[in-house]
């Protein structure tokens, strides 16, 4: 573990496995990885775009949504900081390391977006907008934390949540203005990190401790109604057809379910 | 997808393995060297070819220089996920998460 330097290998699954997990899990590869994506990007989107005309009810739906999206990446980026002092090992300690730096950066451009719409007063307007579920749920989150709850911190944010903004975010930047749709897309690729190590990071331990799949279900049982209502007034203020949500319901239930948990 | 030695015949699984030479797929999210490992889904009427398959936890297509076949090992490094390749439901490949 301690003397491995960057591998260079002609195929990247011939890595070993360990390899493999101190490879992705570095700052060095995050380093690397954002580069391509977000160099040329000053604020999650290239200069050069123009923004659109939005009616004023377009322009309230899509505040009231950056203000929500703000308040999780803000609840991430708490609870991220917080979980690296009680990371059971150097390899998830700087990977969340990776992860505070990300949500900080959701967190600006999400704001930056927000000025741009026009929003004067930014912490007023996002308390103003705040969905109670979604206050709800960082509330129970940051509990998780600070009672030094690893793994059910890791299930609700990094998998709960993160599963929800991934559906999210991918449904919202289909359908969203140039700018915000670049925005997006740059946290969309950042999220794909944090969900696949809360997966990887939770498969790993209820396959080496069973025991603390019921406490886990517990969680979600608990969380289910919050993640619910955070869920359905995003779509409603997205104007995703009903008839579209079951599908993105499964998009963010297929992580849950290849853990194990039901509904 | 645009691999100049793809075939995308079906082998039986003592023939020999075909290669693939792998471009770049303008994917982004890894550091450049293993870029081309990689490639963006591209939705319902996108098709694998048979050196890659795709992931389940982030939808981001996986490639290798072999044509997979079920057992193999696979990577996704977008999202740290180590996967075996196996024989889905409609007898197409697929990758399950190992954990």
């Amino acid at each position: 573990m301690e003397n491995r330097v960057s591998p260079t290998p002609s195929e990247p699954h011939d890595l070993a496995p360990e390899v493999f997990l101190d490879e992705v899990h570095s700052f060095e590869f995050w380093f690397q990885a954002v580069e391509g994506y977000l160099s040329t990007s000053p604020y999650g989107r290239k200069p050069e775009l123009a923004d659109s005309d939005l009616d004023e009810s377009e322009r309230e739906a899509l505040v009231t949504t950056l203000c929500n999206y703000a308040i999780g990446e803000t609840a991430a980026l708490d609870a991220s900081s917080g979980l690296i002092r009680i990371a059971p090992n150097r390899r998830a300690k700087i990977f969340l390391a990776t992860q505070v730096v990300d949500e900080a950066r959701h967190l600006e451009v999400l704001l930056h977006r927000l000025r741009e719409l026009g929003v004067v007063e930014l912490e007023a307007e996002v308390q103003r907008r705040a969905n109670h579920s979604l206050l709800s749920f960082r509330n129970r989150l940051l509990q998780f934390v600070d009672g030094r709850d690893w793994e059910a911190a890791v299930f609700a944010q990094n998998v709960i949540l993160e599963s929800m903004e991934f559906a999210v975010f991918q449904a919202h930047a289909e359908r969203a203005d140039p700018i915000t749709r670049q925005v997006l897309s740059g946290i969309i690729k950042d999220e794909r990190r944090h969900l696949g190590f809360g997966e990887n990071e939770l498969g790993r331990r209820l396959h080496e401790t069973p025991h603390i799949r019921n406490r886990l279900q517990a969680v979600k049982n608990d969380l289910d109604a919050l993640v619910l209502g955070t869920f359905e007034d995003t779509l409603e203020q997205l104007r995703v057809a009903r008839s579209q949500r079951p599908e993105l319901g499964r998009r963010y239930l297929a992580s849950v379910e290849r853990l194990g948990f039901g509904l | 997808m645009n691999d100049p030695l793809q075939t995308g015949a079906l082998v039986s699984k003592d023939s020999p393995r075909q290669r693939f030479v792998l471009e770049e797929t303008g994917f982004d999210e890894v550091p450049v060297k293993y870029r081309r490992f990689y490639r963006r889904w591209q939705g319902p009427g996108d098709s694998l070819a048979p050196n890659e398959v795709l992931c389940p936890v982030c939808k981001v297509v996986i490639r290798s220089t072999r044509e997979l076949r079920p057992g193999d090992r696979v990577y996704c490094m977008p999202c740290m996920s180590r996967l075996v390749v196996a024989v889905g439901a409609e007898g197409r490949l697929e990758a399950r998460v190992a954990y």
